[in-house]
């Protein structure tokens, strides 16, 4: 069997090398539910182990065929899904709990097969169920999906995905094209470096914080956004409100005023599409630019924001880099970094940006168990080191604000989450 | 052009953005509800200006106007003349 990987999958695999050299543990995230009961151990890990046995394409790698395109290579395979457990005291509060699964992101997975590892915390009456994923195998929501899949909602398939799909080998002329269109759009995108807060040395571990908005205070989100930003502007609002906050930080610590320079993953798949196609990415790219003087007045940013959104719609920049990366998959990993390094002078970015709308995990219970919300935890890409992610579950919308050591204190990380507070 | 045209032309063009079967899409129904978000908006946006070279980012239309396929249409076809 034979998935070849798509140019966005290279790229992602490019980033999981460069986390992988820079901290060594790779690109990966985290995916909770909180459960308003208790899952039972034993029939979680059978469950684990029926698709352990039924799907090894979750413990394949990359690997490259005689044409030279990278693929995924799935051999038989003994492996069985992890699933650590803990259990905490009741008086720990949420924040002991966010910090006790995002530590656990900072250990690297145990070898080249294994992308997925499970962790269970109980609390009292109450549990939470981590899935820590390989960015290779899955992205934010494929990873909502998949879970619903695991928790036993038959809408979901992985077979889609495992199939003997396309080399691409073909439309080059297409791909070059929009290679020369990503190029020019780059080229003015990435003028000089981004504004970056300066980077630790050594191998940094990731710390986040979690804000939740409950139904209430999440509907004045909705409502401030529509407000100030204009009907279904909820992701440009989130996005400049976070380019706000962040600037105080820098503007704090004299960083000097270069642009800042943030690119935004975007999946624009309906859910339909996310439960036929659970593994690997189908996502692209925004990149936003704005400058140090634009970045103190939210007026400004958000204006500029949407110009920039719907300038880069209008050319197809997103088609364009998800067409234009099939070009790279030529290139080793090694490479494919020393030429993203090249394209952003050193640093890809000044933070990163995600917000997913609509999420796809689309049950409202896990193995019959309730589930209360759903939150991501990412390993913060580094560089940069510092990224607001939001997500949407139910009505409610979840905030994480991630960081790499040493690259905020106490009270900047405190600034940041009461600004986060401060969007409802 | 009249407003019934151009309302067929936003039910069929935002079926491609969404994925969805044209039959589907309500035409009085509020856009957030049919699933459009941020990026499926300004994706219809971009079609507008290019189907009908109208820029209703700047045009300064009110957000009413916005909220259904069928409001939409209407106010198209009234910048449009």
């Amino acid at each position: 069997m034979k998935r070849y990987l798509t140019g966005i999958d290279w790229v992602v695999n490019a980033l999981d090398y460069i986390s992988r050299r820079k901290t060594g543990v790779g690109n990966t995230a985290q995916v909770v539910l909180e459960l308003e009961g208790i899952i039972g151990e034993e029939k979680l890990g059978e469950r684990l182990k029926i698709i352990s046995r039924d799907y090894p394409v979750m413990f394949g790698y990359p690997s490259r065929a005689i044409n030279l395109c990278p693929y995924w290579k799935v051999t038989s395979s003994r492996n069985t899904l992890r699933l650590n457990t803990d259990s905490l005291n009741l008086e720990s509060d949420f924040d002991s709990i966010i910090r006790n699964l995002s530590q656990r992101l900072n250990h690297p997975f145990k070898d080249k097969r294994e992308h997925i590892l499970f962790n269970l915390i109980h609390q009292g009456k109450k549990s939470f169920l981590g899935m820590i994923f390989d960015h290779r195998l899955m992205e934010a929501r494929g990873a909502e999906g998949f879970l619903d899949f695991v928790g036993g909602n038959g809408e979901f398939s992985l077979e889609e995905s495992l199939y003997d799909g396309p080399s691409h080998l073909n439309r080059w002329l297409d791909k070059f094209r929009a290679g020369r269109k990503v190029n020019r759009a780059f080229l003015h995108l990435t003028e000089g470096r981004p504004r970056v807060l300066g980077l630790t040395q050594g191998n940094p571990k990731v710390g986040c914080r979690l804000i939740n908005f409950n139904k209430e205070r999440s509907s004045g989100i909705f409502q401030n956004a529509f407000n100030e930003a204009g009907y279904l502007m909820l992701m440009p609002y989130v996005l400049s409100k976070s380019i706000v906050i962040l600037n105080q930080i820098f503007e704090d610590k004299r960083i000097p005023p270069q642009d800042y320079l943030i690119p935004v993953s975007i999946d624009t798949r309906p859910n339909d599409l996310v439960r036929k196609e659970v593994l690997f990415n189908h996502l692209s790219f925004f990149l936003f630019r704005i400058t140090a003087q634009e970045a103190g007045s939210f007026k400004t940013v958000l204006s500029s924001v949407k110009k920039q959104i719907y300038a880069q719609i209008k050319i197809g920049l997103p088609q364009a880099i998800k067409e234009a990366s099939f070009l790279m998959r030529i290139a080793p990993l090694f490479l494919v970094n020393i030429l993203l390094k090249a394209m952003s002078k050193g640093v890809p970015a000044s933070f990163s940006f995600a917000f997913i709308g609509e999420g796809a995990y689309a049950s409202d219970n896990f193995m019959q168990i309730p589930v209360k919300n759903i939150f991501h935890i990412p390993r913060v890409p580094y560089p940069p080191g510092l990224g607001i992610f939001f997500n949407q579950y139910r009505g409610n919308i979840n905030a994480t604000f991630s960081y790499a050591d040493g690259l905020l204190n106490e009270k900047e990380i405190e600034i940041v989450k009461l600004g986060i507070n401060s969007l409802a | 052009m009249t407003a019934k045209m151009i309302e067929k032309k936003l039910i069929q063009q935002l079926s491609v953005i969404l994925s969805l079967p044209a039959a589907k899409m309500k035409s009085d129904a509020p856009l957030h509800k049919l699933g459009v978000d941020s990026l499926s908006f300004v994706e219809l946006l971009v079609f507008i200006e290019k189907e009908f070279k109208i820029k209703l980012m700047e045009s300064g239309i009110a957000r009413e106007d916005f909220k259904t396929i069928h409001s939409l249409a209407e106010c198209i076809n009234e910048i449009a003349g």
